[in-house]
């Protein structure tokens, strides 16, 4: 069993606490053990601390990355937005003696010291690894098939990019979730412009909700195009907004798309048998149900 | 065909170099033997130092105080003048040095001013002038390693400039005379690739009356230049231009052309470099190679009846892949030498082309690599570029999306006697594209670390040519250039440019963010900013060329190490000076021609090509070089006889001799390079370094760490 200290977020157990049961149930039958992160705060969000302080986004990054070194366990999350702020914290902390210095003397109020003895992962990426947990563990713990369901793939912007300061390989034309995907016994579709961005990213959301559901619309329009039967993620923040992104749609320009949007670990839920409830999939603003109908 | 000098033998193929039968010819005769002076000099007479100090405008004096350092100077050991200038190297600067030699029966001459690499040669012949053996001079480098570097520090340059000053006179003090040797320079020279680059210099060379070795790894000669369709900005069809020169080349007496050759092994020195070339086989017999083996009338004449019956289908790499070849092929049908070669990876060796050949015995199957042995006096490199894989430029789309091609790709599909007859057509379905955009700077100007930072300079202008030949060739097409700056820096390239801007290709500057396929039509949607509208641009294309950044060959790594040439930075290869000697390079007698110095378009790599042949023909014009006299010396009273030496020399210089009865080493000084590695070692201190003696050095030592010469 391989153990992780698991890094919660902010989104997922407030607004999609399915994703948070669904990653530690699912994980657990894979042989990854998510333990409590005890007093784990906000990430904090990348776009929004970083762009008025970013001493305090590393700090208060690197105290959530303290709590993980003092359990001596590395860090997994299910959340870019958390990814980028604590694996890119933990990442320029251990590289920049500088910056780390910085950190450490604002730490010292709370008597701690960055040390940079652990990594960080998401949760997908520790999935695919064949080290860890692979394809074929996958494929193997499915006991309900998605069989006959289109699914389309979005990667996120936090979790690919920076391509310098990541490790996936093509950050233009990833493939490595819809093999995820296709684990599952479902059919992965690619569409148009799979990479651009959910619209919400970088507080765009909060500054601009027209401009930002207007991305998120371009998008349903290149998921329609290929007639996707719900759209997956790895980030509950994309979710978000794309699932409350369609209700704004509709108020602010009038079309109602109804795609199901849900979490990989949702996903991964269903294909191994936990049920709608259990995954609080009815907390969903679009309804799951035409999803659900074709597979179950 | 082969010349006297050339040694011919069988080797393995792919394997290992064998050692030549006969010994190569160890080391060129010396011709002006310097008087032996082979134990240290005792003092003739007590030094005597002349010191001059350069102002070197501002350069020096801004951050040196010259009086205070000539006040220093003059209570320096065995300094009998000291002076200062403006400007050293000046006429009176120099008249000073040669004065004063005179004036002072100076024995040695200090000038402190530049770096020896500028101006020790200007100090020498002054020197020499003035009475004195040249090899009396030292320098001392208070600009560059001094000034220049603590502009900001009078007091510290100034300190800087007395260390370095002491430490040149307590070498003076001991220095001697010595004589250059000459030796004399083979009457041949080499070209390593026989793109445009490589035939024009052999070409000058060879019509200068030298003997010319061509050495070429494909099977024809022409490179990059004979891929091309048109060349800019006359628009003059490339082969009608290049295939001229190619037959030239063919048929110079004065020319030895080796396709499907490498430069295997370099030995030797300018004037005598001794290399060995892989001759890799080709399969195929020449009709010279053919009647060499008696076989009457025999030989490749080209007929092709081989590669009608070769069941074997690959695609062509000089068409980038998008036509199919034979196992037995040539690349196309001009080329030079014309005889075709097979691929070994692909045969089957069926035996169907032998048959087919029939009489002409031309093929053999079982054919081996050969080594050959020449002897050349100077070498030229034009090993010429690859292009940057762009597809590491993932948001490109480059073999992702079938529409989107390289600029080279570009230019087989337009060339009439390219794969499509000069249809442009898309990749995807056969189809004429009317909007074609072309991406500018692509893997160039790149500062993400995945592409190149430089600029790969013909980029713009070939993408102007393309621009152009699309709305020639296709009613109501419209070419969209996405650049950063359009440079079009030589002889009516500005005028070019205007053209094609009247034609009606549209111009946008931005760089593309990405390249997005749509699924169904194979259309591209490319996504760019306009920097001059400041606007976001989202536009569907039917065709995408990617104007990819160029790179050094990927076998130049290995061919710049045997000839001892250095990169620069981006991996060009290193010229001696950027703007004073661009086709010279650190190693005497090896030049540099065309783009593998860095990107250059067709009149940039002729020029250069020309310039590098006029170098490498003065040293084979001069017939002997002067080398510097920087040798090991045996001190046979004192060596042992050991031969620890003789296997330290890189350049199997050193040797044992009977001499009196006894063994003891001594120096084929044609060969020394002046190492050290010898003197360094030697247990019994025997090896007396010209010029970098072991007392010499140590007084540097002495007056750096002690202040004083002794």
């Amino acid at each position: 069993m391989h153990e992780y200290a698991f890094f919660l977020g902010c989104i997922a157990p407030n607004r999609y606490p399915g994703c948070e049961a669904a990653a530690i149930k699912t994980s657990e039958k894979l042989g990854i053990k998510l333990l409590e992160l005890q007093g784990a705060s906000c990430c904090p969000a990348p776009g929004a601390f970083g762009s008025i302080d970013l001493n305090i986004w590393y700090a208060m990054a690197a105290r959530n990355l303290l709590l993980a070194e003092q359990m001596k366990k590395d860090i997994a999350l299910i959340c870019n937005g958390c990814y980028k702020s604590i694996y890119e914290v933990n990442e320029k902390l251990k590289h920049h003696k500088e910056l780390r210095e910085g950190v450490n003397e604002v730490l010292k109020g709370i008597d701690m010291e960055f040390k940079g003895t652990i990594d960080v992962w998401h949760l997908a990426e520790l999935l695919y690894d064949p080290k860890i947990c692979g394809l074929q563990k996958i494929r193997d713990s499915v006991t309900v098939p998605l069989e006959g369901t289109r699914i389309a793939v979005h990667y996120g912007c936090h979790l690919m990019k920076p391509k310098k300061e990541r490790h996936f390989g093509s950050t233009e034309h990833p493939y490595w979730i819809e093999e995820m995907v296709a684990a599952l016994g479902a059919e992965p579709v690619e569409y148009r412009n799979k990479m651009l961005c959910c619209g919400a990213g970088g507080g765009v959301r909060g500054y601009d909700l027209v401009h930002a559901i207007d991305i998120t619309n371009e998008k349903m329009i290149n998921l329609r195009e290929v007639k996707a039967d719900a759209l997956t993620e790895v980030c509950p923040f994309c979710q978000l907004q794309f699932d409350r992104g369609q209700i704004e749609i509709e108020e602010k320009f009038g079309v109602k798309w109804g795609l199901p949007v849900l979490h990989y670990n949702e996903l991964l839920g269903l294909a191994q048998g936990m049920s709608p409830q259990e995954l609080a999939l009815d907390l969903h603003a679009v309804s799951c149900e035409p999803f659900l109908e074709k597979i179950l | 065909m082969a010349e006297k000098k050339t040694k011919k033998e069988t080797a393995p193929k792919k394997k290992e170099t064998a050692k030549p039968a006969a010994p190569v010819k160890t080391a060129a005769p010396v011709k002006t033997a310097a008087p032996a002076e082979k134990a240290p000099a005792k003092e003739q007479k007590e030094a005597r130092i002349g010191v001059f100090l350069c102002h070197c405008g501002t350069n020096i004096a801004g951050s040196v105080d010259i009086e205070d350092v000539q006040e220093y100077a003059k209570t320096l050991p065995n300094v009998a003048h000291v002076d200062n200038y403006q400007y050293m190297c000046s006429t009176p600067g120099q008249g000073k040095v040669k004065e004063a030699i005179k004036e002072h029966n100076l024995t040695g001459v200090v000038v402190a001013a530049c770096s020896p690499r500028l101006h020790e040669p200007t100090f020498r012949t002054a020197s020499k002038e003035g009475g004195l053996n040249p090899f009396r001079f030292e320098m001392a480098n208070i600009r560059e390693q001094g000034s220049w570097v603590h502009m900001h520090d009078r007091e510290g340059a100034t300190e800087k400039a007395k260390d370095a000053i002491r430490i040149a006179v307590a070498k003076a003090s001991l220095l001697q005379d010595l004589i250059p040797k000459s030796v004399p320079v083979e009457h041949a020279a080499m070209v390593v690739g026989a793109g445009i680059a490589g035939m024009q210099a052999a070409l000058d060379l060879a019509n200068a009356g030298i003997k010319t070795y061509l050495i070429e790894k494909n099977p024809t000669i022409g490179g990059r230049m004979s891929q091309l369709d048109k060349t800019f900005p006359t628009l003059d069809c490339s082969q009608c231009i290049l295939t001229p020169k190619m037959v030239d080349v063919g048929r110079n007496e004065n020319i030895e052309l080796m396709t499907c050759a490498e430069v295997e092994n370099v030995e030797g020195y300018i004037g005598n470099f001794d290399v060995t070339i892989r001759k890799k086989a080709r399969g195929v017999l020449s009709m010279e190679e053919a009647e060499a083996k008696g076989i009457v009338g025999g030989g490749c004449n080209g007929c092709g009846d081989c590669e009608v019956v070769c069941p074997v289908i690959k695609p062509n790499p000089f068409e980038m892949g998008m036509k199919p070849r034979k196992a037995i092929y040539i690349y196309h049908p001009q080329v030079v030498p014309l005889i075709y070669h097979i691929d070994w990876d692909s045969c089957i060796k069926c035996n169907l082309c032998v048959e087919a050949c029939g009489d002409k015995k031309a093929i053999d199957l079982e054919m081996q690599d050969e080594l050959v042995k020449v002897k050349v006096g100077t070498a030229i490199l034009a090993t010429g570029y690859d292009i940057f894989p762009i597809e590491k430029k993932d948001e490109w789309g480059y073999k992702k999306y079938e529409n989107v091609v390289t600029s080279l790709e570009f230019e087989r599909l337009i060339c009439a006697s390219g794969p499509t007859g000069g249809h442009l057509v898309r990749p995807s379905d056969g189809a004429t594209p009317k909007k074609v955009a072309f991406l500018l700077c692509a893997g160039s100007r790149d500062s993400t670390g995945i592409g190149h930072p430089y600029c790969s300079r013909f980029c713009c202008m070939y993408s102007l040519k393309h621009a152009h030949q699309i709305i020639e060739k296709i009613p109501d097409a419209q070419p969209y250039l996405f650049y950063m700056d359009i440079r079009s820096f030589g002889k009516m390239y500005e005028e070019f440019y205007y053209r094609i801007q009247d034609e009606g290709a549209k111009f946008m500057r931005g760089r593309v963010a990405n390249v997005l396929e749509d699924p169904t039509t194979k259309n591209l949607i490319i996504n760019a900013e306009d920097t001059l509208l400041n606007r976001p641009i989202s536009l569907e294309v039917d065709m995408v060329v990617l104007a990819a950044a160029v790179e050094p060959a990927a076998e130049t790594d290995k061919t710049r190490k045997l000839f001892g040439v250095s990169r620069s930075m981006d991996g060009w290869l290193l010229e001696a000076h950027p703007k004073l000697n661009p086709c010279g390079t650190t190693t005497a007698g090896v030049f540099l021609a065309g783009v593998c110095q860095g990107p250059k378009d067709i009149p940039d790599t002729v020029a250069s090509s020309e310039g590098a042949a006029s170098a490498a023909s003065i040293p084979i014009h001069m017939g002997e070089v002067e080398l510097e006299p920087y040798f090991a010396q045996c001190i046979e009273e004192k060596c042992a006889g050991c031969g620890m030496c003789v296997n330290l020399c890189p350049y199997q210089a050193l040797s044992l001799v009977e001499k009196d009865g006894r063994k003891v080493m001594q120096v084929t000084e044609a060969k020394c390079k002046g190492c050290g590695t010898c003197g360094g070692f030697c247990p019994g201190g025997a090896i007396w370094m010209q010029h970098f003696a072991t007392p010499q050095i140590i007084a540097q030592i002495d007056a750096f760490l002690l202040g004083g010469a002794k």
